[in-house]
């Protein structure tokens, strides 16, 4: 269809755009945060509320327990001895996952001292490790939904919310891949950004389209997360503890 | 007199009328926000990353969604999500969630009792979910319609009237006792005696009945170990029987009634310990919900068990066992209620190890152990007698069939059943028998 005579009506892209912005970037995220905090509370403080009988144990040496919760947080060992090829790649997932959030601290303030001191220069770690994790975990993702679709007894007890927390997850990667591959964002700017809701300031969100889409969906997994089976991050530590005692 | 001319008399009603079935179960269901926590959290945590079915015998027997674990548990799980969280709430179905059918309980039953409460999905779970947890759930509201199978319904029943779930009376067992005395004098010429009734012993052996009228010799085994020993002991002749019914029916208050029996007869004799015998269930019951859950507050006695007991006799040197005089290939079975409930997995090993010349044990074993297929009172039920043998109970036939052994030695009543059977219905020439069994024919008198 041609243009109407005298050209497109004026349309003001950057009202709109900083509209969005300034839904995303300033209004969302005080709100997220409290209702993630608020949720996550409420979760914990009702499982800790509710009894322990010892029908429920699984009896351990004096000790266990703490240990019991530790190993399995950080390896996993149960699945392990069930299931190798689902332990390498969710621990591999977990584990990246782990990285990805201390290297997203670097993304909200700037510690000059702490990399002098442990003599690293940010930015190749940063595009090191963080690159390789944010390709990794995407593997993972990927690996992790073919599985749900090929495997019979994993596709039988699978709900549309199980495929949609790993193709959340996936978009959230892929946001934050675009951002260190394609269009880099000014880590200037997002640690003004950041900081100025700490100072309670009006905050200026950084103008990069994948920031903005990555800080959305992020966003979004926060929001879901006390709701839905990813709150076996916190979760794992009721579970074990209640059923692994002396 | 003319019949027709009698006014009518209606029948009475004898049956309570059965409660609402919908209300009945959602009512329930609501109640899992107070937990216990295990329970709570399984119902908002798990990833669906079905491992649990991989490590689950009655999946490994026959690879059906309904066989499942994580299938069965949703049955409970989707309705919990949709009344109690938000994600079930604003989006049902996409979440997991669904609502009620009216008449689905029927399914219920038979899913529910499919499942051998062996917990062995909760040892491989990376969360820890016990599945079993969510069966008795499950059965609990099975049970409070009325709708548990028949079978293990008599037997709750028998064992609150009688306190035994044989349904045997004082008498029975007196001369049960009498005669097991005479078979040990004669098959070994020495009078061992089993005290029957005794005040202030030192030890109450509490068996299951099965220990005394079915298979009687690791009770005969138990009895050696005393005579040697030296030490007071008894048997009671009202409580001769610690199997628990209410802990497979759900039934939380046939539990406890079962289990005060057992207490007052413990606080009557005024016994300084109760010996739990060959059966796991008894023990956790004893061990970890009426001792360590404080049912009855602080008990002035210990609750042990004889599996640990004569363990630490034979390290101690004070019995002896001549394991040349059990030359054959013996391997030993976890029931689920000692190995994966209780930790006691190295005790009856060393039983055996020094009971017999050839102890072969099974892959995997101990805490890791596979189901013999008739947990959860399975075992009992005689009209799924085929799926006990093809489906439940197919890798358990397995891991003996691997191990060449002709005996297998098992500390549960119910285990030996379904083993027996399972031998018997895959023509393996395998005997079953307790680990006192092999103690009874191996201690130096």
């Amino acid at each position: 269809m041609a243009d109407p005579p005298g050209g497109r009506p004026p349309t003001d892209r950057r009202c709109t755009v900083s509209a969005l912005a300034i839904i995303v970037g300033v209004i969302l995220p005080p709100v997220t945060f409290v209702l993630f905090v608020a949720a996550m509370l409420n979760r914990i403080l009702t499982w800790r509320r509710a009894p322990k009988p010892g029908m429920t144990l699984f009896p351990t040496s004096p000790g266990g327990t703490v240990a019991g919760v530790v190993k399995e947080t950080l390896f996993f060992p149960s699945l392990f001895r069930g299931d190798r090829f689902l332990w390498a790649m969710s621990w591999l997932f977990h584990a990246m996952l782990t990285l990805i959030f201390i290297g997203h601290l670097r993304v909200v303030a700037d510690i000059p001292a702490l990399w002098a001191t442990l003599h690293i220069d940010p930015d190749v770690m940063s595009g090191v490790v963080g690159g390789a994790a944010g390709v990794t975990i995407l593997v993972m993702i990927v690996l992790l939904i073919g599985r749900r679709f090929a495997v019979e007894r994993v596709r039988e007890i699978s709900a549309p919310a199980d495929y949609f927390a790993l193709f959340l997850l996936m978009a959230i990667v892929l946001t934050g891949n675009a951002m260190r591959f394609l269009g880099p964002v000014d880590l200037a700017a997002t640690h003004r950004y950041f900081a100025s809701f700490a100072t309670l300031q009006w905050p200026v969100v950084p103008e990069n389209s994948w920031f903005l889409a990555h800080l959305f969906l992020g966003q979004m997994l926060l929001l879901y997360m006390p709701f839905s089976k990813i709150m076996h991050f916190g979760g794992v530590f009721f579970t074990q503890a209640a059923i692994k005692r002396s | 007199m003319d019949a027709m001319s009698q006014p009518r008399i209606e029948p009475e009603i004898t049956q309570p009328p059965r409660p609402p079935e919908r209300d009945t179960v959602l009512k329930a269901v609501d109640a899992i926000e107070n937990g216990p926590a295990a329970l709570l959290a399984s119902m908002e945590i798990c990833a669906k990353c079905g491992t649990c079915a991989e490590q689950c015998p009655i999946y490994y027997g026959a690879p059906d969604k309904t066989h499942n674990p994580a299938w069965r548990s949703d049955l409970i799980r989707s309705l919990y999500k949709r009344r109690k969280t938000l994600g079930g709430k604003l989006f049902g179905g996409l979440a997991g969630a669904r609502d009620y059918s009216d008449g689905e309980i029927q399914e219920w039953v038979q899913r529910l009792y499919e499942c051998t409460a062996c917990r062995r999905c909760a040892t491989f779970c990376p969360f820890g979910i016990d599945n079993s947890v969510i069966t008795r759930k499950g059965r609990a509201i099975v049970n409070s319609l009325g709708l548990t199978p028949k079978r293990l319904l008599e037997v709750v029943n028998v064992s609150l009237a009688t306190g035994n779930t044989d349904g045997c009376g004082r008498e029975g067992f007196l001369d049960a006792v009498a005669f097991l005395e005479e078979e040990i004098e004669e098959e070994c010429g020495v009078a061992v005696r089993i005290p029957v009734d005794v005040e202030g012993a030192d030890y109450l052996y509490v068996p299951p009945s099965g220990d005394v009228l079915v298979n009687p010799e690791a009770t005969m085994g138990v009895a050696k170990v005393f005579h040697k020993l030296g030490v007071s002991w008894t048997m009671s002749s009202r409580c001769f029987d610690g199997a628990n019914y209410g802990l497979f029916t759900g039934d939380d208050v046939a539990m406890k009634a079962e289990n005060r029996r057992y207490y007052e007869e413990i606080m009557r004799l005024g016994v300084k310990n109760l010996l739990c015998g060959e059966c796991g269930h008894a023990y956790r019951v004893f061990k970890f919900m009426m001792e360590k859950g404080k049912w009855w507050g602080e008990l002035p006695f210990n609750v042990t068990n004889v599996l640990p007991f004569t363990a630490k006799l034979i390290a101690d040197g004070r019995i002896t066992l001549d394991r040349s005089r059990n030359p054959e290939p013996v391997t030993y079975h976890d029931p689920c209620n000692f190995g994966r409930s209780c930790n006691i997995v190295d005790e009856p090993r060393r039983i055996l190890r020094a009971a017999c010349s050839d102890f072969r044990d099974m892959t995997p074993s101990g805490t890791q152990n596979w189901c013999c297929g008739g947990g959860g009172g399975l075992a009992a039920m005689d009209h799924i007698r085929e799926f006990r043998m093809t489906v439940s109970g197919k890798k358990k036939m397995e891991q003996i069939r691997d191990t060449g052994a002709v005996f297998v030695a098992t500390a549960c009543a119910n285990c030996k059943r379904q083993i027996t059977q399972l031998m018997e219905y895959h023509q393996m020439d395998v005997r079953v028998g307790g680990v006192h069994d092999l103690v009874y024919t191996s201690i130096v008198m």
